[in-house]
């Protein structure tokens, strides 16, 4: 499944959610910094949230 | 005597419209009704508040959020709905495997609920269980398999008849164990509410769907089913603060773990919808009250979650070292990455040492020694890598020893020698498997956890063979791609150590001379 964090493609398995993509693109540290994680249409998402294929996820 | 007889005249004319717009105004407010929608998706059993990984404030606690459902409940005629996800996910839950949850909603009187994917981590004896412990309907029209759930159920509530459809993700047997979703199909959400979508569009005033889908996949089945009224959505947690719209379609959804409850207020007017104003009240404990009633059942499951977090699991014959874990191996590492190798079925087991976090005494081994050692809520992953990707992995496992770091690797199934003087990225010296040296082109099957499966601590290797890996699919019960050979995300990597300790009664794992350093 292949999923973009801050418009950077990263290749995740079926099942994984938020969290591993945002450990996959090296950006988790970024939410323990109060940072937050947004899907493309601005709403904020839990680091357990599923994802879907494409999925655009946004941290700031 | 004119002009008086004029202004009577004026007077009954007057009366006579003020009366005409009262009646309308009457009759007008008579087919004008109002129903309140509250909803909550995702808790994940997280019945007390907590400190989310980044915030510096306590959200959530579910005697708050019971306490806001009745006093908005006392403004207008309500429903209570749950969009899935509620029995799994914090010791709270799984250590009862949600039957605690099925009690906080019993007393919460909710109306329905979708049946999420993570309701089946139990497997299927335990969830129609709890559903049949539930004195609510648990729903789940595009589920082939389970009777138990029910496709739909009709709600009439201040004279508005609303109907309810339950739909749940189709990667449900990968999200869950595969074994768990064995013997049962999830048909596609689209063509399933489709078809009720048509079955309801006479009979009822409202088609609600409460999904367990997934936002961006709400938004596709609002944009190709006609018909759908309201989207009560769960699954990627999200939060959405104001209503979306697409099309003639209302989608809501309220986070996860009762941090949020979602209201959404309606005004219908002949099976129409006039008026929708949304909004999620944030719970948490420095603002409003506890409901009673589910502090009891709070505090019931606090004793009974203390009582089996000190249940005796086993009994070790040696200390079992987790201080070390970062530097050497232990005879903890090799314990726990045995049991991750021997669950998986893989060659190789590579953990992070830093994953270990305590030790363990000689003498009694109760639940709670297991979660310390293991707090982090990980679930195996095992997944093909070639002999040169496991030394990688293993060469930066051993990279940054001198800091202690928690990339340190604990192994089982190989045995490896490394040089912590030699330059980074040259350490590693010499790598056996079976009793054979590591071959470079050969395939082997390495377990580790989900963490370091998705890059964490550093490690690229598993990473980079996700990436290669071609399609996944459900083959003999097991997700499995052209490199993944194991995933189990329902089931805790300390839940797996219990099980095996349990079994086992009586352990004394002593270290192998797996990890060999040498000058």
């Amino acid at each position: 499944m292949k999923i973009y964090v801050n418009d950077k493609p990263v290749d995740i398995m079926p099942g994984m959610t938020v969290k591993h993509a945002l450990i996959s693109a090296g950006v988790l540290k970024q939410i323990e910094a109060s940072k937050k994680a947004y899907d493309e249409w601005e709403n904020e998402i839990g680091l357990d949230g599923a994802l879907s294929e494409g999925m655009k996820i946004y941290v700031r | 005597m004119k002009s008086t007889n004029t202004l009577g005249t004026r007077s009954k004319v007057i009366i006579f419209s003020l009366l005409l717009l009262l009646l309308f105004l009457s009759f007008a407010s008579a087919e004008e009704r109002e129903v309140r929608i509250l909803y909550l998706n995702d808790f994940h059993g997280f019945a007390e508040s907590y400190r989310p990984l980044g915030s510096k404030e306590m959200l959530g606690g579910i005697t708050y959020l019971a306490a806001k459902v009745n006093a908005l409940r006392k403004e207008k005629p309500s429903l209570l709905l749950s969009a899935g996800d509620m029995m799994q996910g914090n010791a709270w839950a799984n250590l009862f495997q949600g039957e605690s949850v099925i009690e906080l909603m019993n007393t919460m009187h909710f109306d329905a609920m979708v049946v999420g994917n993570h309701e089946f981590d139990f497997g299927q004896e335990v969830l129609k269980k709890r559903i049949s412990e539930a004195e609510f309907p648990i729903l789940g029209a595009n589920v082939e398999g389970l009777g138990i759930l029910k496709p739909y159920v009709i709600k009439e509530v201040n004279g508005i008849r609303i109907a309810i459809i339950g739909v749940t993700t189709e990667d449900t047997p990968v999200s869950t164990h595969p074994r768990n979703a064995s013997g049962l199909k999830f048909l596609s959400p689209i063509d399933t509410v489709n078809k009720y979508a048509v079955e309801f569009k006479n009979t009822a005033d409202i088609i609600l769907v409460l999904s367990h889908i997934g936002y961006q996949v709400d938004r596709t089945l609002a944009e190709q089913v006609e018909g759908i009224d309201i989207i009560v959505g769960g699954h990627s947690h999200t939060r959405v603060g104001n209503p979306s719209i697409v099309g003639k379609t209302i989608i809501v959804q309220a986070w996860e773990h009762g941090k949020v409850l979602g209201v959404l207020d309606l005004t219908i007017d002949d099976g129409k919808i006039m008026k929708a104003e949304g909004h999620l009240e944030e719970i948490r404990p420095d603002i409003g009250e506890e409901d009673r009633d589910t502090l009891a059942v709070l505090q019931k499951y606090r004793q009974k979650v203390d009582s089996v977090l000190s249940e005796r699991v086993g009994e070790t014959e040696l200390d079992l070292d987790g201080e070390n874990v970062r530097r050497a191996e232990t005879n903890l590492g090799d314990l726990i990455t045995d049991i991750t190798r021997q669950a998986s079925g893989a060659d190789v087991a590579i953990l992070n040492g830093g994953g270990i976090r305590t030790s363990i005494k000689k003498g009694e081994i109760r639940v709670k020694d297991v979660y310390s050692v293991l707090p982090f809520d990980n679930y195996i992953v095992a997944i093909k890598l070639t002999g040169r990707e496991i030394k990688e992995a293993l060469e930066h496992g051993v990279s940054a020893i001198e800091k202690e770091e928690g990339r340190f690797p604990q192994v089982s199934g190989v045995v490896f020698t490394y040089s912590p003087s030699a330059t980074i990225g040259s350490r590693l010296k010499e790598v056996i498997i079976s009793g054979k040296s590591l071959e470079p082109d050969k395939e082997y099957s390495v377990a580790t956890n989900d963490f370091l499966a998705a890059g964490g601590d550093g490690y690229r290797a598993f990473g980079d063979a996700i990436k290669a890996s071609k399609d996944f699919e459900i083959i003999g019960g097991m997700m499995k791609g052209e490199k993944l050979v194991y995933s189990d995300s329902g089931r805790w990597l300390k839940d797996v150590v219990i099980q095996y300790i349990k079994e086992k009664k009586t352990i004394a794992p002593k270290t192998e001379g797996r990890i060999k350093e040498i000058p």
